[in-house]
């Protein structure tokens, strides 16, 4: 059906599913690639033009346009209620927009059969509605359900890729447990753990952070830096603001709209970002092993 | 690098013995529990027809004999059918009634049992006796089916299961406030449907059994394959759904298969309360499976648990017997009884 | 001297009168150990059970009824009195619009203390077996003012079923019987009102009075008892041959057994004045069933 797994022999990053141009058109097999490449500056992997969805009288998303690359990690952030959370699923194609479209690796979202949009694209809800008495690892394992579809079986690839995802939340020591006996952060990181698995080279993240403590945070974050390094398009809404100015690009939204767009080095955007949170706080810019980090820092 | 040895898919190759060793258990259990339901007689327990009298082993073959495995393929049935509502609802107090089936059964055999009576007051033989044909078997069934069935357009479809949740509560009331009605006018429906409600294996002949057995394999079946899909569930609806699945038609499916398995089931023994959902949380608690191995396993804590019901409803106060939906409820109220004393205690 | 004596024999005739007067109260002790007192012979009865009713019409009382349960349907006069809802569901506005001057009732019915509280004169009675019933029939009689009704009623119906015994034909007595009440199978047993009523009749039960009037049998122990004759009603009868197991009964095989129609069913299966009526109902049945013996009968 696919490829033979040419990445799982010898590579010990997350496996490289890489868009380069000529695939962006059609279709991608992720595990084809093998291939580090680097972003081109050409199509990207995800893009959105005019999306709008209203929910009840509300204007959830009121005409958003984006484009996510691969090879960048973007952080969502903005006030409760800023249709964050929505927009992450219209980009998903969990939800129908009212207007505008979405394209996924060039492909027209609304068009794309459900299958070969979650080979494509991973996405992890924020609330935990999970809930259930399976292992953990067989939680995890669900993530390869687009790969090799209901009825199919799983292969020793699949259960790398299960195994990889396990070490990369350190979900291991657990995996043997129910869902639900895991505490709150231990739940997050087998969810996480199960978007992982997917290995679609877009990953869409709502809240990746929450229960997480500081260790586990730092090391989910390492992780979407590395795979976005390694060719994916990584886009997360992120509560804290401090993480989020760790990304390569930040998305500031406010009422359904976005109103800043750009990397945190860019003064304007954190100027908006303050102005958005009504000034509750200031960003102050820090020196950490001879890089430019900025930290948030609330007005008490 | 390749996986380690002690990885979790090599400790989940590990934990597959459990779930294996649960089911040599179970049937080990239900064989056990055969041999004393062929002993179960009207004069207590006696093996003496193996070497008895010819009269005695057709007794044993015509009567007890189909009777101990009917017990065993209808637990079946609401073993499987109890794990799918849990699964497909996510809620561990579903039961295989939920969606109508129950009250549409009581309303099938109310309505033959007082138009028995209407027609034997005014129309000819012929109708009642076809009536008669038809049976209470088959109204039963049907009933089942129509009451899912209502429930589904109810709910337009299976797209959102907290609607059809609803959808079914509501079914449920108002055809079982119709049979009440019914029975109202007609005491000869009363009679029939308390004995209906309380479930007996009394009459379950060979023919029976063939009947539940063509519908509990293929079910099996079709729901280990589908099996997959509550797993998913477990994600959520929208997680679910973001891995590609079609789950309002796999939903769909799951619920026909819980129909049928169910009208079958409560077509041939009655109601029987408690099987459909105690049986999956026995197995629960005893080994953590996904849920294919956790349908199966089951199916057959379910037909252990009702055989071992009606084992005891039949030698208990031989020659009499208790309903074994009255021993059912017994044994379940029991359970769920163990089961919120340790919540309590260990909140 | 003369106005004394006739003061005396004035007040004696008015004690006299008083007394008299005081032969017309009944004092009726019903279900609930319960005395009743009625002080006068009631014109207006409602009566919420069945046999009840049919035993205030036995007794020649029924143009008094003014209203019934909903099941009370014989005889055919009734059918035409206001019916006042279930054993569960009595209708209580309706009823004390009739202004009745004494309810009979079930002693489980729900109305009872809600009907005494609103000042109705309540006499809880349910004959469940033969001993019953006779008990029942001298109570009424007793509350409507003509205890001699009752008795007169009690021994006819001795000699309905008096004579019924004598028809049942020699070749079935004492011929074992299996009355099914309900499918699962429910029979009735020796110390039920029928099994009484088929041991007058000088007839056998498959069931013995040790396992109650209305056991839920196990299907084997029919088989095993293998009865002489089967009744039961009309539905059961004709679906018993397709039971498990159930075909080697001989009484099917030989076709020895009486399915009772609906009508007739309510006769049998009530226990009250139509016992009699039952009785002849059984030993028609029996009368039916006297064929050339088989040989291994």
């Amino acid at each position: 059906m696919t490829a033979p797994a040419a990445h799982a022999a010898g590579v010990s990053a997350p496996p490289a599913a890489g868009v380069s141009a000529p695939h962006a058109a059609g279709v991608s097999a992720p595990k084809a690639a093998g291939v580090s490449a680097p972003h081109p500056a050409g199509a990207p992997a995800l893009q959105a033009e005019g999306l709008a969805l209203k929910l009840g009288a509300l204007r959830a998303v009121d005409g958003v346009s984006l484009a996510l690359h691969a090879g960048q990690w973007v952080a969502i952030v903005g006030p409760n209620g800023a249709g964050k959370s929505t927009l992450l699923s219209l980009l998903a194609g969990l939800r129908k927009p009212d207007a505008g479209r979405v394209w996924l690796q060039g492909r027209d979202l609304a068009t794309l059969p459900a299958p070969a949009r979650a080979r494509a694209l991973s996405w992890l809800s924020q609330q935990g509605e999970a809930e259930g008495d399976i292992a953990a690892h067989d939680v995890v394992r669900l993530g390869r359900l687009p790969r090799h579809g209901l009825f199919g079986t799983p292969d020793a690839a699949d259960e790398a890729a299960v195994a990889q995802a396990l070490d990369e939340t350190e979900a291991t020591p657990f995996a043997a447990r129910r869902l639900n006996e895991l505490s709150g952060g231990e739940r997050q990181r087998v969810l996480l753990a199960r978007a992982l698995a997917v290995q679609a080279p877009v990953l869409l993240l709502d809240e990746p952070t929450t229960h997480l403590d500081a260790p586990h945070q730092r090391a989910l974050l390492r992780g979407l830096a590395a795979r976005a390094r390694n060719g994916a398009a990584v886009a997360a809404v992120l509560h804290d603001l401090t993480l989020a100015l760790a990304a390569d690009r930040v998305l500031v939204m406010d009422r359904g709209r976005i109103v800043a767009d750009g990397s945190p080095a860019d003064a304007a955007l954190r100027a908006a970002l303050v102005q958005v949170f009504e000034q509750a706080f200031s960003i102050e810019a820090v020196q950490l092993a001879g890089r430019a980090r900025w930290a948030v820092v609330p007005h008490l | 690098m390749k996986a380690t040895l002690d990885t979790p898919h090599t400790r989940a190759a590990r934990a597959w013995p459990e779930a294996t060793l649960l089911g040599l258990g179970l049937a080990a259990l239900a064989l056990l529990l055969g041999v004393a339901g062929l002993a179960a007689g009207s004069e207590g327990w006696s093996l003496a027809w193996l070497h008895g009298s010819q009269d005695e082993w057709s007794l044993v073959t015509a009567i007890r004999a189909p009777r101990t495995v009917g017990a065993l393929l209808t637990g079946g049935l609401l073993g499987l059918a109890g794990a799918i509502a849990q699964g497909l609802f996510r809620n561990p107090l579903a039961d295989p009634y939920l969606l109508g089936s129950a009250a549409g059964a009581g309303l099938g055999v109310v309505l033959v049992l007082a138009a028995g009576g209407v027609l034997g007051h005014y129309i000819g033989l012929a109708t009642a006796d076809w009536l008669l044909r038809v049976g209470l078997v088959g109204a039963a069934f049907v009933g089942a089916v129509v009451g899912v069935a209502l429930t589904l357009m109810l709910a337009r479809g299976t797209a959102r299961p907290i609607v059809l949740l609803l959808a079914g509560v509501v079914v449920g009331i108002v055809l079982s406030s119709i049979s009440e009605l019914i029975t109202l006018v007609s005491p000869e429906a009363l009679r029939g449907k308390q004995i209906f409600m309380l479930g007996t294996t009394s009459f379950l002949g060979w023919s029976s059994c063939v009947v539940l057995g063509v519908v509990l394999v293929p079910a099996a079946a079709l729901a280990w394959r589908y099996a997959r899909a509550l797993d998913a569930l477990v994600l959520g609806e929208a997680s679910a759904a973001s891995l590609g699945l079609q789950l309002p038609r796999v939903r769909l499916l799951l619920v026909a298969l819980m129909a049928l398995a169910t009208g079958t089931a409560v077509a041939q023994a009655g109601l029987v309360a408690f099987v459909g959902l105690v049986a999956p949380h026995i197995v629960r608690r005893l080994v953590v499976v996904t849920h294919g191995p956790l349908l199966l396993l089951s199916a057959a804590a379910g037909a252990v648990l009702l055989l071992a019901a009606d084992v005891a409803a039949r030698s208990v106060i031989a020659p009499q017997e208790l309903p074994v939906g009255v021993l059912t409820a017994v044994l379940g109220g029991l359970y769920l009884l163990v089961l919120l004393r340790r919540r309590q205690l260990q909140a | 001297m003369a106005s004394r004596t006739l003061f005396m024999r004035h007040g004696l005739a008015l004690l006299a009168v008083l007394l008299c007067g005081q032969t017309w109260a009944a004092t009726v002790v019903d279900d609930r150990g319960r005395t009743v007192e009625i002080p006068a012979a009631p014109q207006r009865v409602v009566s919420l059970l069945p046999s009840l009713t049919e035993t205030v019409c036995a007794l020649q009382a029924c143009q008094r009824l003014v209203g019934t349960d909903r099941f009370s349907d014989w005889p055919a006069s009734v059918r035409s009195l206001p019916k006042l809802g279930g054993l569960e569901d009595t209708q209580i506005e309706r009823l004390v619009a009739l202004k009745p001057d004494l309810v009979l009732a079930a002693g489980s019915s729900r109305a009872i203390d809600r009907l005494e509280a609103l000042g109705l004169r309540v006499v809880a009675l349910e004959p469940k077996n033969l001993q019953d019933t006779e008990r029942v029939i001298q109570q009424i009689a007793l509350a409507l003012g003509d205890a001699a009704a009752g008795t007169a009623l009690w021994q006819r119906m001795q000699a309905r079923i008096d004579a019924a015994a004598a028809r049942v034909p020699a070749s079935v007595r004492r011929q074992k019987v299996y009355f099914e009440v309900a499918s699962s199978p429910y029979a009735a047993g020796e110390s039920s009102f029928v099994g009484e009523t088929l041991t007058r009749l000088g007839m056998g039960n498959v069931v013995p009075a040790a396992l109650g009037p209305f056991p839920k049998l196990n299907p084997e122990f029919v088989v095993r008892a293998q009865p002489d004759i089967i009744m039961g009603s009309v539905r059961a009868v004709a679906e018993m041959p397709a039971r498990p197991g159930w075909g080697v009964l001989r009484a099917l095989r030989d076709e020895r057994h009486c399915g009772f129609a609906s009508g007739p069913w309510d006769a049998l299966v009530r226990p009250g004045p139509r016992l009699a009526e039952a009785a002849e109902l059984l030993a028609d049945c029996l009368v039916s069933l006297d064929r050339p013996a088989r040989q291994n009968n």
